[in-house]
């Protein structure tokens, strides 16, 4: 078997990437000369993931240090990409972590937003919102919603169990289980106004 | 994806009509650049000349919304050229050096007889069964002339014995209707001959005209690639977004199989039909089927239609032949993971909670684009966005915004504030007007998270959580445990409107008490129920995976989310470490020889990496091409190098080569004409919703008669007269989709800082516009100024002899608060779509431009 | 070990910018974070040139076609450092901040011992070199690509070569590179582009980017048979010279700095007859010809520098 180093990942997906040789995708071997500066992959963790754009499905490769993302490059041992990765794909470590132009160093992306919030009624702006909070208003309002439009039996007398006022939309930029969980809640509350990317 | 990414190397002809794939599926470029350098040609058709026609050999320039006419006019090239000439040689001698008869004889319906009330008139532009009072079809003369029926052996030895196993429900059993053929092709109503027919009338130069192409170069596009109906030889076609954003695109993706199918390329290394998916989770979310309709794993989602019950949903549902008589397995096994020991066969395995679709003629339709008429209306009221964001990316956005001002309640889980999220906020809306309340729920980053993702050529693979969710953001697993957990507490606590659907639903995906993906994975692989003992402490996890799907049962035994990814997920050993799955496996070394990688993730269904393999072998199971060989029969047992998509083996038993190639079909062949589709049996060109033409050449019909959502007012349909320039919309490689994760990337947004409208000097010449120009593009349901790039790569068309001009636009820019701000271009498409998909026709349209 | 060469081969390159952004992300390389900060410039082509945070552009360049089937021809190149073997910039840098690896050939880059004095920029035949403050430094330094030497060092290839999912880039011996090259070449000339062309081989001494230009140089923006200009080869002479930071050597090297002006285009000129160095802007004598002053080298040097950019001393 040619289990690449990455085969060796276990259960966190992780490799220590220091503890091994350093390789190439495929096309040098190692210069013998040092580095003058700091590596930047110095004591950091290895996992891998899939891109987050279109369907390709190329691996990328994270590397971590002290918890926190410092390269994501592309997967050299991957049949479908062999490391390389588009423009958006090469930038998927910016969805978090940004160079400040003014200070050159790594913050985290200050346009990504982080928090709940919620925008009330003829509200020209958001308020912040506790999770707790959030997920029981919303909860709440999902609940009246439900109980006000729901329809058992249709006027044939045929059993349908289901509520015209909720829609959902969204499942494409999920995972498989958050699909299914989603799909699982919408469906289980009568939702049959079910779409994601897919149609489009 | 009928094939795989990799597959693409296979290749002896590439041909992209309708996916920009260099630019939008960059590692496409990967393996078709391999393909390339082997030896293969590249045929772009595209109304532009993109960074992909650059790589090919033939750019054919085409008109939006003109691809039927194309095809129709390939498979008369093909009828004329290789078919005719050759058929009689064939009957005599067997000689196939110029085409493959024994393909499309053999593993295509070429030879079925049809109905004799059949019929297409070209004069209406209809085909038989056309309602005039309710626009719709019916489909019955579409179907074929029986030959002999057959019933279901279902006795204790029979090869349905499992319907009589206790648990399992009661329904009547199909019966089997094998179809009168022609083998001779001559029989005037066999599908050949009326097919044949049908495409008489798509001539060179009528398709010419129609699509705006060059003869010299259409004549020279079918040559090339219908030399790929040589035995032993393969075209791939590669179409996205430009073929299905129409309101004919699933006739579209029909043309393209039918093609494939005519020049043998279905089934085979290098071929295929291959849909390059444009969302990280797309295939997932098909296959998980998110959609009005659907249901998980390619099941219909159970509807009104006289589905009063289990028992005749499954009637309505099972095939009388094929692996989908198998249905009532999938859809019990659905049922019992759905609502575990609530589900028991004295209660339907709870059929009933689940809510069922209004499906009678004239029901009010559910999916994307009319969901707005329905908050219109009132009657949607609350919303849900989970990473999608329709404000930006459902056509006539202007009419979206102002719908979803009339929800109660919109819930947008994503990573930034998007444009759905603000949609309160957009330039031209009133805030203080609008009493939607919004909120917000921060998501956490792909590899903030671990879990499972389909790519395009469905296999599936796994994400490792790298870091944790920065801040207060959730992966949406949580996010929906804890909002489902606070419903079923208020439904406790208060009861309400039929709580059994929810309170019987079995919602057990923890790990230590905590939310967790895995044991969701379980139940999406499947696992035996019956004395089955179920722990998931990380310490000591128990359960009792399947191995395949092959051991699903319809009486209760099995439970499974998703019967085609059983096998994905299966170690017992291991049932908590993703590591140790089929879906995390790591080996690069490819023993295919032809990159099938079978050692690498898993691919649905079982491994197989190429669909529909059986058809890459003759009737003796030898392989039409001994270089790239999937599978092969030695006289004693088939020799498999992919996993067979085909019944191999029965019991212990080899089966050896029959014509059942196709057994996901009950006829177990495949459809040249299909009696599958709700806008006719076969494609026909008609002209997009918005058309600059006076007529269609072809039929009466003009549009599709059965276009979806032509009735909403809100669509505003404009005129030639008003609107003379030919519009279609496309994304760039730099940007995706509504740039909620692309215009968050400044490297991104340095490497295309804006979205433009594309135009031939020509035109601009004509309109004054010099490139860089703000130009204001506008029709009856918008107007968005974007700076204008005049370049020799659009090219005026000559459409049925008259000068024609086309633009395009990317769209991808808005005004949610990220790197780069824009008008959103969605405000121009026009919100009308295909009846059998629903999908919004964003790729041809009208428009006006002036300098802003 | 023998020399090292990326390889760009402009028929794969499919231009999607994945090196472009690549290079950014590994280098830690800024982007504006202002909303509409970057202006867009008209074309695929963005940023329009190399900036001091921007080492390495993909450039596209349309055509007439000459058939049917191809009635354009959109080139796309690659700019970015060429790591020539007689590299001019290396020769006259005075600090030590661009230094010629003699193993691999590639130029690398010390921004902490850049003092600032762009002859690097003047003298280059390909305009590569820029010139942006940085924050970490706390100064205003030269910045180009730098061969990813960190990378190559830890056995990896560069950033750009790691990112190319076609394959257009790729990283070797500088000999293989150039036999691809050559293959690839012949190849394309059998196959319909009669212009193509190899770059790199012997250019500037050799460059350590061998470029297999599909529809010929100029199409792809690059530079028919680039030349140092005389005075960096000068310099070289005059380098060791410069070493004790004399009156005299301050002397040579402005005249050098102002002939290497007048070689490439730049806001500064030289007139030989008055020996001034002059602002093509505004037409302004930035420094008065005279052999004879007693200003340092460093003083020299940052005196000549475009207003507002003044290096650190």
């Amino acid at each position: 078997m040619n289990l690449s180093r990455r085969g060796f990942f276990k259960a966190t997906g992780a490799a220590l990437a220091t503890t091994m040789a350093f390789e190439l995708s495929s096309q040098t071997q190692a210069f013998a000369s040092e580095s003058k500066q700091d590596w930047k992959l110095v004591n950091t963790e290895e996992y891998t993931n899939i891109c987050c754009y279109c369907a390709g499905g190329c691996g990328s490769l994270l590397s971590v240090r002290d918890g926190e993302l410092v390269n994501l490059e592309g997967d050299p041992d991957h049949p479908i990409n062999e490391g390389g990765l588009c423009p958006k794909g090469a930038t998927m470590f910016q969805l978090r972590n940004v160079v400040d132009p003014e200070t050159r160093e790594v913050i985290k992306n200050p346009k990504r937003s982080t928090r709940p919030l919620v925008r009330r009624p003829g509200a020209s702006d958001w308020e912040d919102i506790s999770w707790d909070d959030a997920i029981a208003e919303i909860a709440r309002k999902v609940k009246d919603t439900r109980d006000a439009s729901f329809i058992e039996k249709n006027d044939n007398g045929l059993t349908v169990n289901y509520t015209p006022a909720i829609a959902s939309l969204g499942g494409s930029q999920e995972n498989s289980e958050e699909e299914y969980l989603i799909l699982k809640m919408m469906r289980s509350l009568g939702v049959i106004a079910i779409d994601n990317q897919a149609r489009v | 994806m009928t094939s795989h990414w990799c597959d693409f190397q296979n290749t002896d002809v590439i041909l992209n009509c309708g996916s920009n794939s260099v630019e939008n599926h960059p590692v496409s470029a990967l393996w078709l650049e391999k393909a390339h350098e082997q030896g293969a040609k590249w045929i772009v058709v595209d109304p532009r000349y993109t960074r992909t026609a650059e790589q090919a050999d033939i750019w054919c320039p085409i008109r939006s919304g003109t691809d039927i006419a194309f095809y129709g006019g390939m498979y008369n090239y093909i009828i004329e050229h290789l078919i005719e000439p050759n058929l009689a040689k064939y009957q005599e001698t067997g000689d196939m050096s110029e085409y493959n008869f024994e393909y499309l004889l053999n593993y295509t319906n070429a030879s079925y007889i049809l109905d004799p009330d059949y019929k297409f008139d070209p004069e209406t532009g209809l085909f038989s069964g056309w309602n005039e009072k309710t626009k719709t079809y019916n489909a019955h003369s579409w179907h074929y002339e029986t030959e002999s029926t057959e019933d279901w052996d279902t006795s204790e030895n029979g090869a349905y014995a499992w319907v009589k196993k206790p648990g399992t429900p009661e329904f009547t059993t199909p019966t089997l209707t094998n179809p009168k053929k022609d083998m001779t092709l001559q029989d005037p109503m066999c599908v050949y001959q009326q097919f044949k027919k049908h495409y008489s009338r798509y001539t060179l130069d009528t398709v010419c005209g129609i699509c705006g192409i060059d003869k010299d170069v259409l004549e020279l596009v079918y040559k090339t690639y219908t030399s790929t109906a040589k035995p032993g030889k393969a075209g791939t076609v590669l179409y996205a977004l430009g073929q299905t954003q129409h309101t004919y695109g699933a006739q579209n993706t029909r043309a393209m199989s039918v093609m494939q199918l005519l020049l043998g390329n279905i089934g085979i290394p290098g071929g295929g039909v291959n849909a390059l998916r444009g969302e990280p989770n797309v295939q997932g979310a098909t296959d998980m089927g998110m959609m009005v309709n659907e249901h998980p794993a390619y099941l219909k989602w159970a509807n009104t239609t006289d589905r009063a019950s289990l028992r005749k949903w499954l009637e309505s549902q099972t095939y009388s032949d094929g692996y989908y008589t198998n249905k009532p397995k999938f859809i019990v096994s659905s049922l019992k993971e759905w609502f575990g020991e609530n589900a028991t066969v004295d209660n339907d395995y709870g059929y009933d909670w689940w809510p069922k679709v209004p499906s009678e003629t004239g029901a009010v339709d559910y999916t994307h684009i009319s969901t707005f008429e329905l908050m219109q209306q009132g009657v949607i009221k609350g919303y849900f966005n989970w990473g999608m964001n329709p404000c930006h990316s459902a056509p006539n956005a202007g009419n979206v915004r102002r719908s979803m001002a009339n929800l109660d309640w919109l819930v947008v889980a994503d990573q930034v504030i998007t444009e759905s999220a603000s949609f309160w906020n957009a330039p031209d809306m009133n805030p203080s007007e609008i009493d939607t309340t919004v909120y917000y729920l921060p998501c956490a980053l792909i590899y903030e998270k671990p879990g499972i993702i389909l790519n395009s050529g469905r296999w599936i693979q796994y994400r490792y959580q790298a870091v944790e969710p920065w801040d207060q953001a959730k992966p949406d697993y949580e996010m929906c445990d804890l909002l489902w957990t606070a419903i079923c507490d208020l439904y406790k606590k208060e009861g309400g409107a039929n709580p059994d659907p929810i309170l019987k639903t079995k919602w057990d995906y923890y790990v230590d008490g905590k939310i967790d993906p895995r044991p969701v994975a379980w139940a999406l692989n499947g696992y035996r129920v019956a004395g089955t003992e179920c722990n998931t402490d990380s310490a000591n996890p128990k359960t009792d995976l399947l191995k395949g799907y092959a051991e699903l049962g319809a009486d209760g035994s099995t439970a499974c989310a998703m019967w085609i990814y059983s096998g994905m997920w299966n170690n017992n050993d291991a049932p908590l470490d993703p590591a140790e799955q089929p879906l995390c496996r790591r080996n690069t070394e490819d023993k295919s020889g032809i990159g099938l990688n079978s050692e690498w993730a898993f691919s649905w269904p079982s491994n197989r990496r190429i669909l529909y393999n059986r058809n890459s072998c003759d009737m003796q199971g030898k392989p039409w091409n001994e270089d790239k060989k999937l599978m092969e029969w030695n006289g004693e047992k088939w020799i498999l190098v992919d996993q067979a998509d085909f019944v191999a083996v029965k019991g212990d038993k080899p089966v050896p080569p029959n014509n059942k190639t196709f057994f996901m079909l009950w006829e177990q062949n495949a459809r040249l004409e299909s009696y599958g589709m709700v806008d006719g049996p076969l494609p026909e060109h008609f002209e997009p919703f918005e058309s600059p033409c006076d007529e269609n050449p072809l039929n009466g019909a003009f549009h599709n008669p059965c276009a979806f959502g032509t009735q909403y007012a809100s669509t505003k349909q404009g005129t030639k007269e008003q609107y003379p320039i030919v519009a279609t919309t496309y994304s760039v490689t730099e940007h995706w989709r509504t740039g909620g994760q692309t215009r968050l990337c400044p490297a991104l947004v340095e490497s295309m800082p804006a979205q433009f409208v594309e135009m031939s000097e020509e035109f601009a010449a004509e309109k004054g516009i010099k490139n860089g120009d703000e130009v204001r593009v506008f029709n009856n349901r918008g107007s968005v100024v974007v700076p204008a790039l005049v370049t020799k790569r659009m090219q005026p068309m000559n459409v049925n002899g008259k000068v024609q001009h086309q633009v395009g636009l990317t769209h991808h820019f808005g005004w949610a608060d990220l790197y780069g701000t824009g008008d959103v271009v969605n405000d121009l498409t026009p919100n009308v779509g295909d009846p059998n998909s629903f999908t919004p026709e964003y790729k041809a349209f009208l428009v006006d431009i002036e300098k802003a | 070990m023998t020399e090292k060469a990326i390889y760009f081969d402009s028929s794969k390159c499919t231009a999607c910018k994945g090196c472009q952004v690549a290079c950014k992300t590994w280098n830690n390389l800024p982007s504006p974070l202002g909303t509409n900060e970057t202006k867009w410039s008209g074309t695929h082509q963005n940023p329009a040139d190399l900036n001091g945070d921007t080492r390495l552009i993909i450039t596209f360049n349309e055509l007439e076609g000459d058939s049917k089937i191809k009635p354009v021809k959109w080139a796309f190149g690659r700019r970015a450092c060429q790591h020539c073997t007689d590299a001019p910039c290396a020769s006259v840098c005075p600090g030590g901040a661009l230094v010629r690896n003699e193993e691999t050939g590639f130029v690398e880059v010390y921004q902490d011992k850049c003092v600032g004095c762009q002859y690097c920029h003047s003298v280059c035949p390909f305009d590569v070199p820029r010139y942006e403050s940085n924050g970490l430094l706390d100064k205003t330094v030269i910045d180009k690509c730098t061969g990813c030497a960190d990378r190559v060092a830890h056995g990896m290839a560069p950033a750009c070569v790691s990112a190319c999912q076609p394959n257009a880039l790729q990283f070797g011996d500088r000999d293989e590179m150039i036999a691809k090259g050559k293959e690839k070449v012949a190849w394309l000339h059998e196959n319909g582009y009669p212009d193509a062309c190899l770059y790199g081989e012997r250019e500037m001494g050799g460059l350590h980017v061998i470029q297999v230009l599909k529809y010929g140089i100029d199409a792809h923006d690059q530079v028919q048979d680039p030349q140092a200009p005389a005075t960096a080869q000068l310099t070289q002479i005059i380098k060791p010279v410069t070493g004790a930071i004399s009156g005299l050597t301050v002397a040579g090297l402005a005249v050098m700095f102002g002939l290497a002006i007048g070689y490439k285009r730049d806001k500064l000129a030289y007139n030989p007859e008055t020996e001034d160095t002059v602002s093509v802007i505004t037409g302004d004598v930035v420094q008065h010809g005279d052999p004879q002053d007693d200003k340092t080298v460093m003083e020299h040097i940052t005196e000549n520098l475009p207003i507002g950019k003044k290096g650190d001393k």
